[in-house]
């Protein structure tokens, strides 16, 4: 009766990492015009970004629905009587909310507890995973919890983007207002804050944006896991995933692609790598 | 399917979770409505985080009645309010809380009956209620739904309904009430928020859940035609000093003493709250005066003044002029309308000059006390003020560093160096390694003949510099600037950046800039207007 993991779509996890630590992935929807998707399951990030280069129409996102969730903890306590959910940062969408509703709408009787990550992609991805492995060392979930929470500001990440539009439309811009409006063209480098986003710089060139991840990653002074997410970038994420190889070892880089979800709040040729690890 | 004849507290916040889905939706449609050069900001966001706030507290309610969870309700969206919008909305939940007062559920005359509370305790929020908003939407709601209760209906489903389609004519007309509205060509934005909330509420009763997810929220269109096109109105409205946000925290506090207080201080004030805790929003050019006033009440708690003049400037001209923090303040000496530009869109602010009128000790030491920032960094962007700018540090009692760049180039790529999150002396550092990762060009003319690097120049001919280095004359400005580039390897190179004068053609920066793409299809070129005077190219390479 080991405690059970879920969390949502925008946590970018690679599907191998979700089946072999048995994670319960619920997915956010994403819509074009009257097609709505579910995110990753219906919709695969290469479709996704094909998609928002040749439609006029331009996707929105939407929280699951509290009855996915319910399903879903509902499934999970036919083998398990404590739940984890660890969420999106509440900040940037109610996938949160929902998740937390939700348990009112049980069929079954099980402990549900809801973390809010205040993360999002694979630095949310990492708290989920650190919190899956020790779920399934048979702990308590409060030891689950506890270490989740440890995590939390374990893990950071940097991001390039090609325009700050999509994040501009979608409402999710935060603090990297400030960027918008340049004379120049530039190349906005985000980050979250707080389960905010927040600008953390700006290069002249792509080159010198990826440069700028690059020395993030090598600003720590323990790695422990290293994520590197494109949106349809894919040349250049393996081109940093290589240069960092030679750098950590192998097993502790992963590979992941920018969820349909996110894409829709960040647009094409976002390139990103996430960090779990120590800076002192 | 669920049959509404009444509801208890925690089919109340069922309600408003469906009808907060609802309008997230549709918050960005609503943000669009937004016509009003105002930094007010977005409305449907605005309304959308307030209900957020509400619903999380709601879920925090000490029991499951009716009267705990609107109690709930009410006080999470007061203390989440955002913007004009949102503080209205935060008091229509706290009329209905009050309607609601003591009840464990409630059917639709009690709602008809709350109702009519949000609508009085709306207006009440206002020291000066404009219709043709919210207000209006809200109150011909209320008064639709208590008229069908006074006939003797008390299905909460049926008044709800009558409730909605009220409000739909209500926003729909709101353009014949407001004339800026009219202007646009919209409908109220915080109106279309309360109907579409209404309307989730409504959709949620009816057990519309499933099909919810896959519609979304209509924008009202009215049939009203727009009188102007949507950018004219933007002259009409004045923005008005700073827009002053906070949160009072106190005993015995009493709302409406405060609104009188401060009706005469601003404009758009809405105080709303109760004993313990008052929301105060207003337009004002005195905060320091209302934070004093205020302050001597309780404590204050979120406080957000914001400079709305600037903000129209953003409006309209698309752009934001902050300083990148608040902590540290970057000052650039710079020349021309175009090149102000660039660097005011990049966070830094201005001090005009540049060649032949550099700025005196005294220009940069007033710009370093006008800002707000006790840390400056000066960016000189030019030899010649570079000791100027070093002066400024023995007259100020601020801390003053001086990146010494010789160039605009250099001024750019230092600003753009700057990070967020580092201390100043970090920041200096890193300013000044970028200024010498790029290479200056600039052309200009010679204002008399000489002799320099071996060269003859006579007076006007075009000369290019490198990093301040003479490495061409020639008869046109065009043709210096070539020769200048083809003495510099830019296969290395990434972003080309041509800052055209206040005397040079357009067409001249085009042909130079497509001859550079051509030869290095791998660069990046940039062409943009610097208005410079004296100086008709100033390059970047980095």
């Amino acid at each position: 009766m080991a405690v059970k993991i879920i969390t949502d779509s925008v946590a970018d996890l690679p599907s191998k990492v979700v089946e072999e630590l048995g994670i319960t992935v619920i997915p956010l929807n994403v819509r074009f015009g009257t097609e709505v998707y579910r995110d990753g399951i219906d919709l695969t990030a290469e479709q996704f970004y094909e998609k928002l280069e040749n439609n006029q129409v331009l996707p929105v996102t939407s929280v699951p629905s509290p009855g996915t969730f319910a399903e879903a903890y509902d499934r999970l306590a036919e083998e398990t009587g404590e739940i984890l959910a660890i969420m999106v940062s509440s900040k940037l969408t109610a996938t949160y909310e929902v998740a937390l509703q939700s348990i009112g709408l049980m069929k079954r009787k099980c402990r549900v507890e809801v973390i809010d990550s205040q993360w999002a992609v694979m630095a949310q991805g990492f708290i989920v995973m650190e919190a899956a492995k020790k779920a399934n060392s048979g702990v308590s979930i409060e030891d689950v919890m506890n270490v989740t929470r440890k995590n939390i500001p374990r893990v950071d990440f940097l991001s390039t983007f090609d325009t700050l539009e999509y994040l501009k439309r979608g409402g999710r811009i935060g603090k990297a207002q400030a960027f918008l409006g340049s004379m120049l063209k530039l190349n906005p480098i985000i980050t979250l804050k707080d389960g905010v986003v927040e600008p953390a710089g700006r290069t002249r060139s792509r080159t010198k944006a990826i440069e700028r991840l690059y020395n993030f990653v090598m600003s720590y002074s323990c790695v422990e896991r290293i994520a590197i997410e494109d949106a349809a970038c894919p040349d250049e994420a393996e081109a940093l995933a290589k240069r960092l190889s030679s750098k950590f070892p192998e097993d502790r880089i992963y590979r992941s692609k920018m969820t349909p979800a996110i894409g829709t709040h960040t647009g094409p040729r976002l390139l990103l790598v996430a960090v779990l690890g120590d800076r002192e | 399917m669920k049959e509404f004849k009444s509801a208890n507290g925690q089919d109340l916040r069922e309600m408003l979770v469906a009808a907060t889905r609802w309008l997230e939706k549709s918050a960005s449609e609503i943000d669009a409505l937004n016509v009003f050069p105002v930094p007010d900001g977005d409305t449907g966001t605005n309304m959308l985080l307030t209900m957020r706030s509400g619903i999380e507290e709601a879920y925090r309610a000490p029991d499951q009645s009716a009267s705990a969870v609107a109690q709930a309700m009410s006080k999470g969206a007061l203390m989440g309010a955002r913007g004009n919008s949102g503080v209205i909305l935060s008091q229509i939940w706290r009329g209905l809380a009050q309607g609601l007062a003591k009840k464990d559920s409630f059917n639709g005359s009690d709602l008809a009956a709350a109702l009519i509370q949000s609508s009085t305790m709306a207006y009440k929020g206002l020291s000066n209620p404009v219709e043709g908003t919210i207000l209006t939407v809200v109150r011909e709601a209320a008064a639709t739904a208590q008229e069908q209760a006074t006939g003797g209906n008390d299905d909460l489903q049926s008044i709800l309904e009558a409730a909605v389609n009220t409000a739909g004519e209500s926003v729909a007309n709101t353009p014949s009430l407001l004339p800026v509205l009219k202007e646009a060509g919209v409908v109220d934005a915080g109106g279309q928020g309360l109907y579409t909330i209404l309307e989730g509420v409504l959709r949620y009763l009816r057990g519309e859940e499933e099909q919810m997810q896959f519609r979304k929220p209509q924008i009202i269109v009215s049939d009203i035609p727009a009188t102007r096109a949507p950018q004219m109105i933007v002259a009409d409205e004045v923005p008005y000093g700073y827009c002053t946000n906070l949160l009072l925290r106190g005993e015995e506090l009493d709302p409406d003493k405060l609104r009188m207080k401060l009706k005469r201080k601003g404009q758009s004030l809405v105080v709303a709250g109760d004993e313990a805790t008052v929301r105060i929003h207003i337009h004002t050019y005195e905060p320091g005066r209302i934070l004093n006033y205020v302050g001597s009440l309780g404590t204050m708690h979120e406080i957000n003044i914001r400079n709305m003049d600037e903000q129209h400037q953003d409006f309209l001209e698309m752009q934001r002029e902050k300083t990148p923090t608040a902590d540290i303040a970057i000052i650039a000496v710079v020349a021309g309308d175009g090149l102000t530009q660039v660097f005011k869109s990049l966070g830094a602010i201005v001090v005009p000059g540049g060649q032949t009128m550099n700025p005196s000790t005294k220009d940069l030491l007033k710009a370093v006390e006008l800002v707000v920032s006790d840390k400056v960094i000066i960016l000189p962007n030019n030899k010649n003020i570079v000791l100027t700018a070093n002066q400024v540090q023995s007259l100020t009692n601020k801390t003053i560093e001086v990146v010494p760049t010789k160039t605009i180039p250099q001024g750019v790529a230092a600003l753009l160096a700057f990070d967020y999150e580092v201390d100043l002396r970090t920041n200096t550092q890193l300013m000044d390694k970028a200024k010498s990762a790029v290479r200056s060009i600039e052309v200009t003319r010679a204002i008399r003949s000489t002799k320099l690097n071996g060269r003859k120049i006579k007076r006007k001919q075009a000369i290019g510099f490198v990093d301040g280095n003479l490495v061409a004359v020639s008869n046109t400005t065009t043709n210096a600037l070539n020769e200048v580039l083809a003495g510099i390897d830019l296969d290395e190179a990434e972003v080309v950046t041509i800052y055209y004068g206040a005397d040079t053609k357009p067409a001249e920066a085009e042909q130079i800039s497509a001859t550079i793409c051509q030869q290095h299809p791998q660069l990046q070129v940039e062409v943009v207007k610097g208005e410079q005077p004296h100086y008709n190219f100033i390059v970047s390479v980095e």
